[in-house]
C-alpha cells in the first residue's frame, strides 16, 4: 500500500509541474507558508506570549517591508533571471555575481571620471556581454565543463574586482544611476500601468481562446482561463495598492518586470527560446533538427553576462555604493543560484521559467527579511537557506524522476 | 544474382529509391562489399541480416550519416548523390534512429516542428530566431500529422513527450519524419523495447506510412513483426546480398537460414 500511495503522489507532483501554471505551485506554496509564519504566526505568537503588548504589530506584512522586500530581492531577481536561462540549457553559471560586481565596479570608476551616466551603463552592459560570452565559447567551442568554467570565472572576476577597487569600496553619486532605485512613479501612473497590463492580459487571452475555437483546436477551460485572468489580475492589484500605501511603485521594479517579461517572452515565443529548451532537453535532438547548438550556448552565456551587468547596475543604484562583499565576496551568486532553482527551474536542464525565478528570488529575499525582523543570526539565516534550497532541489529531483523511469 | 532476386526483379515496383555496388569500408573493415539495395512506394521493405552483416551501415549510407566509397544512387531512376544528411533530406530520405531523439521536456507540437517551427508573418523586422511563434499553426500541423498516422491513444498535441508510452514516442519520431516532406522513411528497430500493445501500435503506424504511399525500409530482427508489415525481405550477409524476397513466398526458417548461413545450403530447398 504504502509504495503505490507514494508513487501516487509523485506522479501527481510530476503531472501538476508539467502543465504551464502548475509550475508556479511550489514556489507560491513555499513563499505562502513563509509569509504566514513571518506575517501571522511569529506576531501572534508574540502577542499572546507577552500580557503587555497593546496590539498585535504585524511587521512582516507592513507595507513599508513588502516595499523593501521587493526592493531587496530586486538585485537577486535580475540574476535569478540570467541564470534560469543558462540552466535552461543545462548549464551552470557560478560567476554570474562576480561579473555583476565587475561591471558595478567599472561603472562607479567611469562615473567617478566623469563619463555620464547612461553611456556608463551602456559601456558596463557591454562589458557584461563580453564576459558572459568568453565563457561561453570556452564552454561550447572548447568543451570546458560550465562549472568549471565558471568557477574559474568566479576566482577571476573577484580578483578584477578587486583590482579596480582596491579599496573595497566606492560611492555612487551619479543622479542617472541612482534614479534607478530613487524615482518612484506617481500613484495615479502605477494604477494606469497596473489596469493596462491587465486588459493587455484579458484581451490577449480571450484572443487566444477565440482563435484555437476558430482553428478547432482543443480549448483550454473556461475556469481555467478567467482563473488565470483573476489570479494575474489581484496580484497585479494587491501590488500596487501595497507599494502605493508606503511610497509608491519604484522605477526598479517595474525596469525588472519588462525585463523579465522581455526574458520570458524570448524564451517561451521564439524559435530562439524554443531552441534553448531543446538543447536543454535533448542536445542530440537540436543537432538533428539542425540547431546550432554551440551557438546557441554562446548567446545563452551572453544574455547571462548581460543579466549581471544590469544587476549590478541595479545594486549599485540601490545601495548607492559599489563592494566587494554586496557582490562578488558575498551571499549573492548563491542565493540567485537558489532563487532559480526555487522556482522550479531544472539543474537537469529543459524545464523552468524566468516568471518562476522572480517568485524564488521573493522567497529568498522574504526568507532573510524575515528572520532578520525576528532578531535571528546570520547563522541560523545561512542554515534555513539552505534548507530551503535542498527542499527546492529535492522536489526537483523527485518530479524529474518520475519522468525518466518510464 | 541468385534466381530469388531475379525473379523478384523482374515482378517488383518500380523503384523509388534505389542504391546499387555500394562498398564501405572503415580502414580495413569492409563493412559493405556491393550491396544493390531498392525500396518501392507504397511498400515496406524489410532489412534484416545478423549482427554485422551491414544494415545499419547500409541505413546510414542511405541516410547520408556515412557516405559510400563507391556505389550509385537513383531517385525514381535518375541518378542522384548522397554524401551529407542534408543531401538526404533534401532528396525526402528521413531516418528514425532507435533512440528517437525527442525532446521529452516539450509538448507533441513543439517537438513536430522543432527545427523549423512557424513563426506569425508581419514581424519582418526581427531576425528570424526572434519573431513571435505561431503555436497555433504548429498544433494544427501536429493534429493533422498525427491523424494522417491514426495515432489513435494520443489525447492531445499538447502532451508533453515525457508523459508518452514508446509507441506513441515511436510514433512522433516517424510522424516527425514523414513531416519534412520525406517520401522514403527508414526504420531502425522501432520495436525493439516495447510490449505487445505498443508494438501494433507501431506497425500500424508503419502500415499507415505505405498506404499513404511512402516508401518505408524496416530494420528489424524480430521475425514475427517482418512478416506482418513486411511486402519484400531483403537478407544481408557479410556486407552483402543474399536475396530479396516477397513475404508471400518464403517463411521466417527460410529467412532465418539465409542470415545465418547464406544461400548456398539451401538453395535446392528454396527453387
Amino acid at each position: 500500500m504504502q509504495p503505490e500511495h507514494k508513487l501516487s503522489f509523485i506522479n501527481r507532483l510530476r503531472i501538476m509541474r508539467e502543465t504551464r501554471f502548475g509550475a508556479f505551485v511550489p514556489v507560491l506554496l513555499a513563499l505562502a507558508a513563509i509569509w504566514t509564519y513571518f506575517g501571522l504566526a511569529v506576531p501572534l505568537w508574540e502577542y499572546w506570549g507577552d500580557p503587555d503588548a497593546e496590539n498585535i504589530r504585524f511587521i512582516f506584512l507592513s507595507p513599508r517591508n513588502i516595499y523593501n522586500l521587493f526592493m531587496q530581492s530586486a538585485v537577486i531577481a535580475t540574476l535569478a533571471v540570467g541564470i534560469t536561462v543558462v540552466l535552461l540549457l543545462g548549464d551552470i553559471d557560478l560567476s554570474a555575481a562576480a561579473t555583476a560586481g565587475v561591471c558595478a565596479a567599472l561603472l562607479g570608476v567611469l562615473v567617478l571620471a566623469g563619463v555620464p551616466g547612461p553611456l556608463a551603463c551602456l559601456i558596463v552592459m557591454g562589458v557584461g556581454i563580453v564576459m558572459g560570452t568568453a565563457q561561453g565559447v570556452l564552454v561550447a567551442y572548447v568543451g570546458i565543463p560550465s562549472f568549471v568554467v565558471t568557477l574559474a570565472g568566479l576566482l577571476g572576476f573577484q580578483g578584477l574586482m578587486q583590482k579596480i577597487l582596491p579599496t573595497g569600496n566606492l560611492n555612487v553619486g551619479d543622479p542617472f544611476v541612482r534614479g534607478f532605485a530613487r524615482v518612484l512613479l506617481p500613484d495615479a501612473l502605477g494604477w494606469v500601468l497596473a489596469l493596462t497590463c491587465i486588459v493587455v492580459f484579458v484581451w490577449m487571452s480571450l484572443r487566444r481562446q477565440a482563435q484555437r475555437k476558430a482553428r478547432g483546436l482543443e480549448l483550454d477551460s473556461t475556469a481555467a482561463v478567467w482563473g488565470q485572468i483573476v489570479f494575474f489580475g489581484a496580484l497585479m492589484l494587491a501590488t500596487v495598492a501595497t507599494l502605493n500605501s508606503y511610497r509608491s511603485v519604484p522605477l526598479l521594479i517595474v525596469l525588472l518586470m519588462a525585463i523579465t517579461a522581455l526574458v520570458g517572452w524570448i524564451t517561451t515565443s521564439t524559435p530562439y527560446g524554443r531552441s534553448i529548451f531543446s538543447v536543454g532537453g535533448n542536445p542530440e535532438s537540436a543537432r538533428r533538427v539542425g540547431m546550432n547548438v554551440k551557438r546557441i550556448r554562446v548567446s545563452a552565456f551572453a544574455i547571462v553576462g548581460l543579466m549581471a551587468a544590469i544587476g549590478g547596475i541595479f545594486g549599485a543604484s540601490r545601495f548607492g555604493s559599489v563592494s566587494y562583499t554586496a557582490f562578488a565576496g558575498g551571499s549573492l551568486l548563491l542565493e540567485s543560484i537558489g532563487a532559480a532553482v526555487i522556482g522550479g527551474t531544472s539543474l537537469f536542464g529543459g524545464r523552468g521559467s524566468v516568471w518562476n525565478a522572480i517568485l524564488g528570488a521573493l522567497v529568498i529575499g522574504s526568507l532573510g527579511n524575515g528572520l532578520d525582523l525576528s532578531g535571528a543570526s546570520a547563522a541560523d539565516k545561512l542554515m534555513f537557506s539552505g534548507a530551503i534550497l535542498l527542499l527546492a532541489v529535492a522536489i526537483d529531483a523527485v518530479s524529474r524522476s518520475g519522468t525518466s523511469e518510464r | 544474382m541468385s534466381e530469388h532476386e531475379n525473379k523478384v526483379g523482374l515482378r517488383a515496383p518500380p523503384a523509388h529509391l534505389r542504391v546499387s555496388g555500394i562498398h564501405k569500408r572503415f580502414g580495413g573493415v569492409h563493412a559493405l562489399r556491393g550491396v544493390d539495395f531498392e525500396v518501392a512506394r507504397g511498400e515496406v521493405m524489410a532489412l534484416v541480416g545478423d549482427n554485422g552483416a551491414g544494415k545499419s551501415t547500409l541505413m546510414k549510407v542511405l541516410a547520408g550519416a556515412h557516405a559510400a566509397d563507391e556505389g550509385q544512387f537513383f531517385m525514381d531512376e535518375a541518378p542522384v548523390s548522397v554524401n551529407t544528411p542534408h543531401d538526404a533530406s533534401d532528396l525526402g530520405i528521413q531516418i528514425v534512429y532507435q533512440d528517437l531523439a525527442l525532446c521529452e521536456n516539450l509538448d507533441v507540437a513543439a517537438n513536430l516542428s522543432l527545427g523549423a517551427e512557424p513563426v506569425k508573418p508581419g514581424w519582418s523586422f526581427l531576425p528570424q530566431l526572434l519573431r513571435p511563434l505561431d503555436d497555433l499553426e504548429m498544433e494544427v500541423k501536429a493534429q493533422a500529422a498525427i491523424d494522417r498516422l491514426q495515432v489513435r491513444t494520443l489525447k492531445s498535441v499538447r502532451a508533453k513527450v515525457g508523459g508518452l508510452s514508446g509507441g506513441q514516442r515511436q510514433a512522433i519520431a516517424i510522424a516527425r519524419a514523414v513531416g519534412a516532406d520525406g517520401s522514403v522513411v527508414m526504420l531502425d528497430e522501432p520495436t525493439a523495447a516495447l510490449g505487445v500493445a505498443q508494438t501494433r501500435q507501431v506497425l500500424d503506424v508503419v502500415k499507415r506510412l505505405r498506404d499513404t504511399n511512402h516508401a518505408v525500409v524496416y530494420i528489424s530482427h524480430n521475425m514475427r513483426d517482418i512478416f506482418e508489415v513486411a511486402d519484400r525481405i531483403c537478407v544481408l550477409r557479410h556486407g552483402g546480398n543474399v536475396a530479396t524476397w516477397r513475404k508471400d513466398e518464403t517463411t521466417p526458417d527460410e529467412i532465418v537460414v539465409a542470415m545465418t548461413r547464406g544461400l548456398d545450403d539451401e538453395a535446392g530447398n528454396a527453387a
